[in-house]
C-alpha cells in the first residue's frame, strides 16, 4: 500500500496556482479528515508490516506440524525457540554454485536452505530479511496466536506472508489498468469527432468479451503442463499472468468513466472560458481537466483495487489463484471456507484472513473517500463560501 | 436514432465474428486439447474419428464450416456433457442464472440506491458512516466467505432457508441475496458519490435556491444525474452477476450458466465454451447499448449519433 | 421524479424481468421425489457404452439391466434379464436363457438381438467406448474393436458401406461379408505428430461370392481412384466374434479363455442392453433425451436436468417391478462436498457419498456413534501413478525412493478422515482368494540411498517434480502432504498442479504429467480389474509403463484355468508391479456413505456399489433410530 499513495499525490501535484497549490490544499484537507487518516495510517501499517514480515520473528509459513493439525488460537507459549535455519547449509552454497550453469540448479540450490525452513520460494531481498531475523532473533518464534491449520502451519504467520502476494498483486493490477485506462479514455474525451468515436467502439467490443471467462481460459491453457515448463523457464509464473490479464481487463471501465467526465468537463463554463481566452489544449488538459478527473479516478482506484484483490480470491475458489506454497488472503479464505461446516468451525482460518482483506480495503476505501473530498475543487469552494 | 440502432446492429455482428475467431484460433492452438486426440488408438480408428468429426481437414475449411454452423445457431455437440447439444445446456441453464440476476439486481438496486441517497443527504452523519461501512464489507469480503457464513446463519443458527438447490423460490433468496450484497454495495458508493456530485451542481444549487424542499431537490434534480456513474455500472454488473455467479452457483447447487461457463474452460470443453463465449458477447453487448440508450433518456446533454 | 415515459420503460424491464424469474422457477417444477441422494458431478452420459465413472454407473444401472444383475448385499452376479444360464465344462462357453416377461419401457420384449447389438455397438470402434476393453474377454472381439490394424490376408471382414443420406448417425451403412484378399497403399506405422496421416488412404481387396472388390474409407464426396468403392471402415466380420444369438431367447457367448468373473462382467454397465430401434431412430445423443430413450432396466429416465438433477420413476413394465419399491428418485449433481453434506443434514437428501474429510472425523469421534455412518473397507485403492516415459522417472530406483520417502500414516491421520488404511499394495486386502504383495514401507535412508545411485545425491540436480490431481479439497491435502514429504525426506522440490475432472483424464491418457493422482474401485471381485490395467498400452495404464514379463504374466493368468496357479501368476504380477513401481499405493478406502437409518436395502459392500432397485424407505424409523439398518449391520 505505501507505495499507492505517494503516487496517487504526485498525480495532484499540477504547475503552482497562486498561493497554495491544489496539492498542498488536497493534502490539509486530507489530513483534517480523521477516518481517511486513520485509513491512510492502517495502510502504511499494513504495507510496512507486510514489506518486513521476512523479518519478523514468525513461523514459516509453509512449515508443517502435522501433529498439531488444527489447532486453536493460543496465547501461551507466546515464544518459543523453535525456528531453524540451516546456516550450515547458508554458507555452502556459494561453494556449490560454482560451476552449475543451469539456471533452475543454481535457483535450487540457493533457495534450498530456506525451502526447508518452511518458506516458499523468496528473492534476494527476502532472503538477507530471513537471515538478518535469524541474527536479530535467533531461534526466538512467536507463538500460533492465530492458530493453525488443517497442516499445523501457523495462521498469523500465513496472513503476513499472504499480505505481500495480495497487496502487490492489487497494486500492481490495478497501476496497469489505470495507466491505459486514463490514457485512453483522457484523450478519446478531449479529443473527440471521429477519433472518439472509433476509440469507444473499440472498448465496446472489448467491453462484450466475457474477461472472466478469458482469464480461466488463459491461466488453463498457460498451466497446461508444457506451456506451464516453457513459461517457467522464462520466469513467468501465474501471478504475472494475472497481473497483466487482469491490469488488461480492468482499464476499460477507467477508460469510459475518464472519457465520460472528459466531456461533462468539456461543457462546464469555466473550460470553455479557458478556451475563448485562447489556452493551449495542453495546459487546459493538464490544469483543468486533469485535477478535475482525479475525484473520479480516485473512486474508482480505491474500488478497482479491492476488485483486483477479491478476483484473485475468487481465482483461488476455482483453484487457479496463487500456487502453493504461496500464499495470499484469497487462497487462505477459501481454505478457511472449506472446512467451515454446521459440524465443526474452525473459526480462525476464516476470521483472520478474511479481516485482513477487509481491513485492508475497507481502509482503502475510507481513503478513497477522503481523498475525494479533499481533491473535490468545488466541494471546497461549497465549504469555504 | 434509428442510425445510431442501425450502426450498433452492424457493429454486433462485428464483434460477435471478431470474438468467434479469436475464440475459434485460442482453441485450435491449445495444446492437449480434445482434438489431439485423447487415447491412444490404432492409427486408421483414430483416422476414421478425426474424418468423422471432420478434424481431418484443413484449418481454414474447418473455420468455414464452424462459422457457417454457428451463424445459423448450431454450436455442435458438448464435448463433455456428452448427451447435450450446446443449445440445450445454454437452453436449460439461462433463464435459471436470468433469474438468479434478475432478483439478486433488484435486491442490489433497491438497497444499493437507497443506501447511497441517504448516506449522500445526510454526509457526515453517523447514518452516512454507517451505511457505508455496511457498504465496504459487501466490497471487502470475497462472496464465498459471504455465502458461507450466511449458510451458516440462514440454514443452520436460524433454519429459514434451505441449504442449497433449484426449484423453489425459498431457494432462490438466500442466493440472490448472497450475490446481490456486493452489488448493492458497489451501487451505495456510486449512488452516493453521484448524489454529492450532482447536490453540488448549479443546476440543483439553484433549484434549491427557488426554494424546493431539500429531498425534493435531491429526487428531482439531483437523483437523475446521479444515476448516470449508476446506469453505466449496470451494463457490466449485469454481465458480471451472470459471470460472478460462479461461486454462489457453486456453493448453494444451482445449475446457471455460471458454472457451466467455469466447468467449460476448465474442463476444455471447447463447443461449450464458444457458445458460451458468444453468448456473452450477445449478452454483454445488449446490455452496454441499453446503458448507452438510457444514458440518452436520463441525461438530455447526451446526444445518441 | 422521472417522466411518465420513462417509468413505463423502467416498468415494463422490471415486469420482464420478473415474468422471467417466474418462468425460470415455475416453468420446471418437479414434485418432490421419494428419495433424494447426492450423486457427485454432473453425470457425463447415460449411454452405457460411453460411461466410465462411479455416478454414470449409478443412474446406468438403475435404467439398464444386463444379463446379469449385481446383489445389492454382495455385488455378486444374480439372475437379471436372462433368467439361468448353463456354463461349458471348459469354462469358455456361456448359454444365456432371456426371461420371458423381461421386456423395454415401450413394451417391446428384450431379446437376444438387443445384447448382439448391443455388444456390437460396444466394440464398434467407432463407438469411442472408453471401456470397450472390458469385452476383450470374448472371442475376437478385440480384433473386431482393435478394426483393421488387426486384419491378415484372408480373414473374413465385413465392410460397412456409408450410410444413406438422410439416415441419423447411429444407423449402420450396408454392412458386405467377405474374404480380405491384400491391404494396398500406403503402410501403417507409428507416425510423429505432424505426418501426414496415411490410413485412410489405403485400399482394401476384398472377394465377395467369388468376385474381387476394392474399398476404400471414403465420404461420398471425397475422390477414390478408378474402380475403388467407397466404405465406411473395414472391420473384422463380427460373425467370428463370440456373441451367436441362438433364437430371440437365447444368447451364446464364447470367450477366449476361461474367466471366473464373467458373470459378474456383464452386470456392469457397458455390457447393459440398448434398444436399437430408439437409438437407431432418434440417433447420438438425441435417444439418451427424457423423451426419446427406451430402457429395460428397474427405473425409467422422467426428467433431466444438467447439472442440477437426473429424475428416475419406477418402470413398470420392468419384469421385478413388484420388489421395486421406490417410486421417484432423484439424483442430485453437487460438486461441492460442503454443499452435499448440508443438503443431508438439513434433511434434503437421504445418502450422501462423499462427505468432506474433517466432517467424517468429527462424525467418528462423536459419543455414542452416529446411526448413520459405518466406515467399512472397500475395494478401492488410492495411488499415485508415475510417468515412467520421462525423466528423471523412468529410472526404477527414482520411482521407488519416491515410494520410500512417502509417509502414508501421516497422509491418513492428517488429510482423510473415516480411518483409511495405509497401502502398500495396488490390490487391496479385501479382495477374496488373494494375498497383495507389499511393497516397502516408509524408509527415508534408503530412499535418499537409491536416489543417491540414481545420480541425485542429496536430491543435488534433481528436476522440479510436479503432481498433477483433479480439483478437490481431499486430493490437494493430500497433494501438499507428499510434496512436504518429499522435500523433507529427499530434498527434492515439488509443484501442484489441478485440473477438472475431464481435463485431468486427458492428461493422465495422454501423459502430460509426471506424478498424478488416481483410486481405482475394483470392477469386479478379481485382482486382475486391477493388475490387468498396466500391460503395455493397457487402456487404464495411463504410466506408459511396458514389461514384457508383466504382459506375459497376466497373459497367462488369463489362461490359466487352474485357480491356485492363476492366484499365483497374478501375486507375481503385483510382486513386479511393486518393485518395478510405476505406481506408489498410498491408502485404501473405506466406505464414508452416509445414509439414513430409514433407508434400507443399502448395504456395505466392498465395490461402494448400491444398486437402486434394492432400496426402500422404512416408514417406522426416524432419524434418531437406534435400530440399525442394513448398511449399520457389521461387515463380515
Amino acid at each position: 500500500m505505501p507505495t499507492a499513495v505517494p503516487q496517487q499525490t504526485e498525480l495532484t501535484a499540477p504547475p503552482p496556482v497562486k498561493g497554495v497549490s491544489l496539492g498542498q490544499d488536497a493534502w490539509r484537507r486530507l489530513r483534517r479528515n480523521r477516518t481517511a487518516m486513520a485509513s491512510l495510517i492502517t495502510l502504511v501499517i499494513i504495507g510496512v508490516l507486510a514489506f518486513l514480515t521476512p523479518l519478523l520473528p514468525l513461523a514459516p509459513p509453509d512449515r508443517h506440524h502435522t501433529d498439531l493439525q488444527y489447532e486453536p488460537p493460543r496465547l501461551s507459549p507466546l515464544v518459543s525457540k523453535t525456528f531453524q535455519l540451516d546456516w550450515a547449509a547458508i554458507n555452502r552454497t556459494s561453494t556449490q554454485l560454482d560451476g552449475v550453469q543451469d539456471k533452475n540448479e543454481r535457483r535450487n540450490i540457493l533457495l534450498r536452505p530456506y525451502r526447508e525452513a518452511g518458506f516458499p520460494d523468496v528473492g534476494l531481498v527476502s532472503r538477507w530479511m530471513i537471515r538478518t531475523r535469524s541474527h536479530l532473533f535467533g531461534e526466538w518464534t512467536l507463538g500460533s496466536l492465530a492458530g493453525r491449520d488443517e497442516f499445523g502451519r501457523d495462521v498469523l504467520s500465513r496472513v503476513f506472508w499472504g499480505a505481500r502476494i495480495s497487496i502487490i498483486v492489487g497494486i500492481v493490477a490495478t497501476f496497469v489498468s489505470l495507466l491505459i485506462g486514463v490514457t485512453y479514455g483522457a484523450i478519446a474525451g478531449f479529443v473527440g469527432g471521429w477519433v472518439d468515436d472509433a476509440m469507444m467502439r473499440f472498448v465496446d467490443i472489448l467491453y462484450s468479451v466475457p474477461f472472466i471467462f478469458l482469464v480461466i481460459f488463459i491461466i488453463t491453457i498457460l498451466g497446461e503442463e508444457h506451456t506451464k515448463a516453457r513459461l517457467e523457464q522464462m520466469g513467468i509464473d501465474r501471478i504475472t499472468i494475472f497481473y497483466f490479464v487482469v491490469g488488461a481487463i480492468y482499464w476499460l471501465t477507467m477508460a469510459r468513466v475518464v472519457r465520460g467526465q472528459v466531456i461533462s468537463l468539456r461543457t462546464e463554463p469555466f473550460i470553455e472560458a479557458a478556451h475563448s481566452i485562447g489556452v493551449r489544449r495542453t495546459r487546459i488538459i493538464w490544469r483543468h481537466i486533469l485535477p478535475n478527473l482525479l475525484s473520479v479516478v480516485i473512486v474508482y482506484l480505491t474500488l478497482t483495487i479491492p476488485r483486483v484483490m477479491l478476483f484473485e480470491a475468487f481465482l483461488s475458489f476455482l483453484g487457479l489463484g496463487v500456487e502453493p506454497p504461496d500464499v495470499s488472503w484469497g487462497l487462505l479464505a477459501n481454505e478457511g471456507i472449506k472446512v467451515i461446516t454446521p459440524v465443526k468451525i474452525y473459526w480462525w482460518l476464516i476470521v483472520f484472513p478474511s479481516a485482513a482483506l477487509g481491513i485492508t480495503l475497507y481502509a482503502l476505501n475510507f481513503l478513497g473517500d477522503g481523498l475525494r473530498d479533499a481533491l473535490d475543487p468545488k466541494l471546497a469552494g461549497r465549504r469555504n463560501g | 436514432m434509428s442510425w445510431f440502432i442501425a450502426r450498433r446492429c452492424l457493429g454486433l455482428v462485428l464483434t460477435l465474428w471478431c470474438v468467434f475467431t479469436v475464440s475459434f484460433l485460442l482453441m485450435r492452438a491449445v495444446p492437449g486439447g480434445p482434438y489431439s486426440g485423447e487415447r491412444k488408438l490404432p492409427p486408421e480408428i483414430e483416422e476414421n474419428i478425426k474424418h468423422r468429426y471432420k478434424l481431418d481437414l484443413p484449418i481454414y475449411r474447418q473455420y468455414l464450416i464452424e462459422l457457417g454452423n454457428v451463424a445459423h445457431g448450431d454450436f455442435g455437440l458438448s464435448m463433455r456433457l456428452l448427451d447435450f447439444n450446446v443449445n440445450q445446456v445454454i437452453g436449460q441453464g439461462l433463464p435459471i442464472s436470468a433469474a438468479l440476476g434478475i432478483f439478486a439486481l433488484s435486491y442490489a438496486l433497491v438497497l444499493g440506491l437507497s443506501a447511497g441517497i441517504v448516506s449522500a443527504l445526510y454526509r457526515g452523519s453517523w447514518a452516512d458512516w454507517l451505511l457505508m461501512s455496511l457498504a465496504t464489507v459487501g466490497i471487502a469480503v470475497p462472496s464465498f466467505v459471504i455465502a458461507g457464513l450466511a449458510i451458516l446463519l440462514f440454514v443452520f443458527a436460524i433454519p429459514v432457508f434451505p441449504a442449497a438447490g433449484w426449484g423453489t423460490l425459498r431457494q432462490l433468496v438466500l442466493p440472490a441475496m448472497c450475490l446481490g450484497t456486493l452489488y448493492a454495495a458497489e451501487i451505495a458508493r456510486i449512488t452516493r458519490t453521484g448524489m454529492l456530485d450532482a447536490l453540488s451542481q448549479d443546476f440543483v444549487r439553484t433549484a434549491r435556491a427557488k426554494g424546493l424542499s431539500h429531498l425534493a431537490v435531491a429526487l428531482r434534480h439531483a437523483l437523475p444525474s446521479a444515476m448516470l456513474p449508476v446506469v453505466s455500472f449496470l451494463g457490466p454488473a449485469v454481465a458480471g452477476i451472470l459471470t460472478g455467479s460462479v461461486v454462489i452457483e457453486r456453493i448453494f447447487a444451482i445449475p446457471g450458466l455460471g458454472w457451466h461457463f467455469v466447468q467449460a474452460a476448465l474442463q476444455r470443453d471447447y463447443t461449450l465454451a464458444m457458445g458460451l463465449v458468444l453468448l456473452y458477447t450477445l449478452l454483454l453487448y445488449v446490455m452496454n447499448f441499453l446503458v448507452d440508450l438510457s444514458y440518452g433518456i436520463l441525461d438530455p446533454r447526451v446526444e445518441l449519433k | 421524479m422521472l417522466m411518465p415515459g420513462r417509468v413505463w420503460f423502467l416498468i415494463v424491464m422490471l415486469a420482464g424481468g420478473f415474468a422471467a424469474v417466474g418462468y425460470a422457477i415455475y416453468g420446471g417444477r418437479l414434485p418432490p421425489a421419494d428419495f433424494t441422494f447426492v450423486n457427485e458431478t454432473e453425470v457425463a452420459s447415460i449411454d452405457p457404452a460411453l460411461i466410465t465413472g462411479q455416478p454414470e454407473g449409478r443412474i446406468v444401472n438403475a435404467l439398464f439391466e444386463g444379463l446379469t444383475r449385481l446383489r445389492a448385499e454382495d455385488t455378486k452376479a444374480e439372475p437379471g434379464t436372462a433368467e439361468k444360464w448353463e456354463i461349458s465344462p471348459d469354462g469358455r462357453v456361456y448359454t444365456f436363457h432371456l426371461r420371458k416377461d423381461a421386456r423395454w419401457s415401450n413394451g417391446d420384449p428384450v431379446t437376444a438381438h438387443d445384447f448382439a447389438y448391443s455388444i456390437r455397438r460396444l466394440i464398434d470402434p467407432l463407438t469411442f467406448s472408453r471401456y470397450s476393453y472390458q469385452a476383450w474377454y470374448i472371442e475376437n472381439a478385440k480384433r473386431y474393436n482393435l478394426g483393421s490394424s488387426t486384419l491378415q490376408p484372408g480373414d473374413a471382414v465385413e465392410i460397412e458401406l456409408n450410410p444413406p443420406a438422410g439416415a441419423t448417425n447411429t444407423v449402420r451403412g450396408e454392412v458386405l461379408y467377405g474374404k480380405l484378399i491384400r491391404i494396398d497403399g500406403p503402410a501403417i506405422k507409428e507416425k510423429a505428430n505432424d505426418e501426414k496421416e496415411t490410413a485412410r488412404e489405403r485400399v482394401f481387396v476384398v472377394q465377395i461370392d467369388g468376385q474381387e472388390h476394392r474399398f476404400q474409407a471414403a465420404d461420398e464426396t471425397q475422390p477414390v481412384a478408378n474402380g475403388v468403392e467407397r466404405c465406411r471402415q473395414v472391420l473384422l466380420d463380427f460373425r467370428q466374434v463370440g456373441v451367436r444369438v441362438i433364437d430371440d431367447r437365447t444368447l451364446e457367448i464364447r470367450l477366449t479363455n476361461p474367466t471366473p468373473y464373467f458373470l459378474e462382467l456383464l452386470g456392469f454397465y457397458p455390457f447393459a442392453p440398448v434398444h436399437r430401434g430408439c437409438v437407431e431412430k432418434f440417433g447420438k445423443p438425441a435417444w439418451t433425451l427424457p423423451q426419446n430413450i427406451i430402457t429395460n432396466g428397474a427405473y425409467r429416465l422422467v426428467a433431466r436436468r444438467i447439472r442440477d438433477r437426473v429424475r428416475l420413476r419406477r418402470n413398470e413394465n420392468y419384469w421385478d417391478h413388484d420388489h421395486v419399491r421406490l417410486n421417484v428418485i432423484d439424483a442430485l449433481s453437487v460438486d461441492n462436498r460442503t454443499t452435499a453434506l448440508n443438503l443431508y443434514l438439513t434433511g434434503m437428501v437421504d445418502w450422501v457419498t462423499v462427505p468432506p474429510a474433517e466432517v467424517l472425523r468429527e462424525f467418528l469421534k462423536t459419543k455414542p456413534p452416529r446411526n448413520d455412518l459405518n466406515p467399512a473397507p472397500q475395494l478401492t485403492t488410492y495411488f499415485f501413478l508415475l510417468n515412467t516415459t520421462r525423466p528423471p522417472l523412468n529410472d526404477k530406483r527414482v520411482r521407488q525412493a519416491l515410494a520410500l520417502a512417502l509417509d502414508r500414516e501421516e497422509i491418513t491421520r492428517v488429510a482423510t478422515g473415516a480411518g483409511e488404511i495405509p497401502a502398500l499394495s495396488l490390490v487391496p486386502p479385501s479382495m477374496p482368494n488373494y494375498t497383495q504383495q507389499p511393497c516397502r514401507p516408509f524408509n527415508p535412508d534408503a530412499a535418499r540411498k537409491l536416489l543417491a545411485e540414481a545420480g541425485f545425491p542429496d536430491g543435488r540436480g534433481f528436476p522440479k517434480l510436479e503432481i498433477l490431481y483433479n480439483t478437490d479439497q481431499a486430493h490437494q491435502a493430500i497433494a501438499e502432504l507428499v510434496r512436504k514429504q518429499w522435500q523433507r525426506e529427499l530434498g527434492i522440490t515439488a509443484s501442484l498442479r489441478n485440473e477438472e475432472w475431464g481435463s485431468f483424464q486427458d492428461s493422465q491418457q495422454q501423459l502430460n504429467y509426471l506424478v498424478a493422482r488416481r483410486a481405482w474401485v475394483g470392477d469386479y471381485l478379481d485382482p486382475n480389474t486391477y493388475l490387468d490395467m498396466y500391460v503395455t498400452n493397457g487402456e487404464n495404464n495411463n504410466t506408459g509403463f511396458s514389461n514384457r514379463q508383466y504382459d506375459k504374466l497376466i497373459a497367462d493368468a488369463a489362461k490359466e484355468p487352474d485357480q491356485t496357479k492363476r492366484r499365483q501368476l497374478l501375486e507375481s504380477a503385483e510382486r513386479m508391479l511393486m518393485d518395478e513401481m510405476p505406481i506408489i499405493p498410498v491408502y485404501y478406502y473405506v466406505s464414508r456413505n452416509m445414509v439414513r437409518p430409514r433407508v434400507r436395502g443399502f448395504f456395505n459392500n466392498l465395490q461402494d456399489t448400491h444398486p437402486l432397485h434394492a432400496l426402500w424407505l422404512d416408514p417406522n424409523v426416524d432419524d434418531r433410530s437406534p435400530r440399525p439398518n442394513e448398511y449399520m449391520e457389521p461387515v463380515k
